[in-house]
């Protein structure tokens, strides 16, 4: 029996893509590293093969991946980059199949009935497609080899599932039409948070039920599964099934789905059309919202007035926000111009939603979820972004670190999704070993102020090799003017990285208390090169 | 049976924000009244102006930082302020495009953080009051002079102005910076009659 509501999709997937990208990169600036991993907030989230093969696992933090390779080169996280570099594979798909869905930089998935009939089954299309992505990415990668696979499968989740086991046998995988539930039944239900982002824990919880296999959860009542786990039960079951996550919606679809904004005259500007589109978009997000649906996959289309076209499906399983589509059509055209499709402005614009949910599962918390405020200050932030340039609108983002300067790193607001975003640092990795006790400095200078600091008998004051002071501190000098010490505490050394040649930092920490004007002020020291520097101040 | 009949006591006639505990005895009103402007100064200007905002942005407004060069995140997340509603703002150089990028974020957030500096012209700061008032956000500046400014650019209703008395927990050699008093004078268009705290701050 075919299930009616299962599309029939090709998989193209490169695992671990934000690392193999990250060693593209590193290979362009002819540094040739096996081992990369790529760490955010502070875990491993891909590595390659090697560092694989070496026991590097996702989740596990630095040291640990240290440890369990040596050489392991980390890399930080990056989204443009792995977009970017994939584009090539995009691009060169898209020139056999002009519509194809990019749901993550690493994954591209297409709808196989029409290029299938085009060049003559789907045995063959999986061959055209392994070959077009085979030499798409020996262009990139300058000689790394880079894993991938293809496969063709009713559904997303058998898809990805089959593109894994393709990466690993290097030749594509066709599961036939209708085959998917029994090539289903027998995997365990680890595959579930692995392919179809179901969350880790829900899959543990049905682990300690005693439910091992994808056919133990399609052997369950589904009203039992929903009302134990809610909108995620009906979800399982239906990924279990071999069906797409969501029925398709059966009521009347909203009349005028697709918006279309055409421009009076042709822009040129990438802020402005994605300006533009953000308008549109929220039209759509309300419009559909009217309706009780989101939109999880939208077709965007845009037409210049040579005639030049761009098509591309996006995917996003818990349905896009205007936001995210606006950041769609940034990317779209970003990837327009570095393909070089577009040679005058653009005079059209399409939203086409291809793919709902019922907004059913997307119930805010009563105090929770997005508020006017929040409406606001996107907006205001996407409106200083454009003026003032994406590096002078930045959010603050945990990192970690022994050094107050560290702990919070800056990123543009505009690479950050505001609206799914937590509170930045995470609970219980607030400190680390070596930092600097509680409270912290609310001034931390970005360039240190060099200054002077002397003994009683006005003699500088130095730190031996086993971190001794040669004398108390009486006075210290900035700009030829002299304050007096009232207290101080210290020396306090810090070694960091003494392993990496380029990184390695090697200072000693003191805080001060000092007369400044009759009033006692506190800063703290650091003695860096052999010299002293207020690297912070308590304003 | 008597029917009583109560004011509504979450409709408060002002709209305002909170302010944490230590704060409600020392801040007029015992909140932060939207529409006001509020300048610290003095020499624990930065974190006390922190701490003024720590309460708003936890109830879920927006704080933008337009201007405060080297302001310590790790300060600010231990005063209490949700980093993840804090947007910093690095505004243009010259003059023109400052006032324009305030207007922006004045329109777009509740809680708006400035460092006093030599670009504000007075009739820039008066037109920003004018959209902080029209617009009920709160206007916070910091200004770490550390006599009482005589006459600032600002026109503000509430003046924090600290100073520092002592700090605690260092000792020759031993301890850490743990603590301060701080005393905390305030005054402005607002407040009716000058008054003076002192308080134990962390940071």
């Amino acid at each position: 029996m075919i299930a009616v509501d299962v599309t029939r999709v090709a998989v193209i997937s490169c695992p671990d893509w934000q690392a193999v990208a990250a060693q593209c990169e590193l290979q362009s600036r002819l540094r040739h590293e096996p081992c990369v991993a790529v760490l955010h907030a502070q875990r491993v989230v891909a590595r390659t093969d090697v560092a694989a093969s070496r026991g590097v696992l996702i989740g596990m933090r630095r040291r640990e991946a240290q440890a369990a390779c040596p050489e392991l080169r980390i890399a930080a996280h990056n989204p443009e980059r792995d977009r970017l570099m994939f584009e090539p594979v995009v691009r060169a798909v898209g020139e056999l199949v002009p519509l194809v869905e990019v749901s993550t930089p690493g994954v591209i998935l297409l709808a196989t009935r029409g290029p299938s009939r085009y060049v003559g089954g789907d045995e063959v299309l999986a061959a055209r497609l392994h070959a077009i992505a085979q030499s798409a990415l020996a262009d990139i990668s300058a000689g790394v080899q880079i894993p991938f696979g293809v496969s063709i499968a009713d559904g997303r989740l058998t898809a990805m599932i089959a593109a894994a086991q393709s990466a690993r046998n290097r030749a594509p995988v066709v599961v036939a039409v209708g085959q998917s539930v029994q090539c289903l039944a027998q995997l365990p239900v680890a595959v579930l948070s692995d392919f179809a982002e179901v969350d880790r824990g829900v899959v543990s919880l049905l682990q300690r039920l005693g439910l091992a296999f994808l056919a133990d959860v399609v052997a369950v009542k589904p009203a039992m599964l929903i009302g134990r786990f809610g909108p995620v039960g009906r979800e399982m079951h239906r990924l279990a099934s071999g069906l797409d996550r969501n029925p398709p919606i059966t009521v009347e679809p909203p009349p005028e789905r697709a918006s279309t904004h055409r421009f009076d005259a042709p822009v040129e500007d990438v802020n402005t059309i994605v300006h533009v589109a953000r308008g549109v978009a929220d039209e759509l997000v309300s419009h559909l919202g009217a309706h009780g649906a989101s939109c999880v996959r939208l077709h965007i289309c845009m037409q210049t007035d040579h005639g030049e076209q761009t098509d591309r499906v996006w995917y996003q399983p818990e349905g896009l926000t205007a936001a995210a589509m606006a950041e769609r059509v940034r990317w779209q055209m970003e990837a327009w111009v570095a393909a070089r499709g577009i040679t005058s402005g653009v005079v059209l614009l399409r939203f086409n939603p291809v793919g709902l949910r019922a907004r059913e599962g997307r119930q805010l918390g009563l105090w929770g979820g997005t508020t006017q405020a929040d409406e606001w200050s996107a907006r205001a932030i996407e409106r200083l972004t454009a003026t003032l340039g994406a590096d002078s609108v930045q959010v603050a983002q945990w990192h970690g670190g022994r050094d107050p300067a560290e702990v919070f790193a800056l990123t543009a607001a505009s690479l950050v999704d505001l609206e799914h975003r937590g509170e930045p640092s995470p609970v219980g990795e607030r400190v680390w070993l070596g930092a600097l006790p509680s409270p912290s400095p609310s001034r931390v200078y970005a360039e240190p102020v060099s200054v002077l600091v002397l003994d009683a008998d006005g003699k500088p004051l130095t730190v031996s090799g086993r971190h001794e002071l040669s004398a108390p501190p009486a006075q210290i000098k900035i700009d030829q003017r002299v304050y007096d010490v009232v207290s101080w505490a210290g020396p306090w050394p810090v070694e960091e990285r003494w392993w990496d040649p380029l990184r390695q930092r090697r200072m000693v920490r003191m805080q001060l208390v000092i007369t400044r004007n009759t009033l006692p002020q506190a800063l703290l020291l650091v003695l860096e090169f052999g010299k002293w520097w207020i690297a912070a101040s308590y304003a | 049976m008597r029917a009583v009949i109560e004011p509504f006591p979450a409709l408060s006639p002002v709209p305002t924000l909170p302010v944490v505990a230590a704060l409600q005895s020392i801040v007029p009103d015992g909140e932060l009244v939207r529409g006001r402007t509020v300048l610290c100064s003095g020499d624990a200007a930065v974190s006390l102006a922190l701490l003024v905002v720590a309460a708003a942005t936890q109830a879920g407004s927006w704080l933008a930082v337009v201007g405060v060069p080297n302001l310590g995140l790790l300060a600010a997340s231990e005063q209490g302020v949700a980093l993840q509603r804090t947007v910093l703002v690095t505004p243009a150089d010259n003059q023109r495009e400052w006032a324009s990028t305030v207007a922006t974020v004045v329109d777009g957030f509740d809680v708006v953080m400035l460092e006093i500096s030599r670009n504000i012209t007075v009739s820039d700061a008066r037109k920003l009051q004018t959209r902080i008032q029209a617009r009920r956000a709160v206007l916070v500046v910091v200004d770490t002079a550390r006599q009482r400014a005589v006459q600032s650019v600002f026109v503000p209703d509430v003046v924090l102005h600290t100073t520092t008395q002592q700090w605690h927990g260092l000792d020759d050699g031993a301890g850490h910076v743990q603590s301060r008093d701080v005393r905390v004078q305030v005054s402005g268009r607002r407040v009716p009659k000058p008054t003076q705290h002192c308080i134990h701050h962390v940071g």
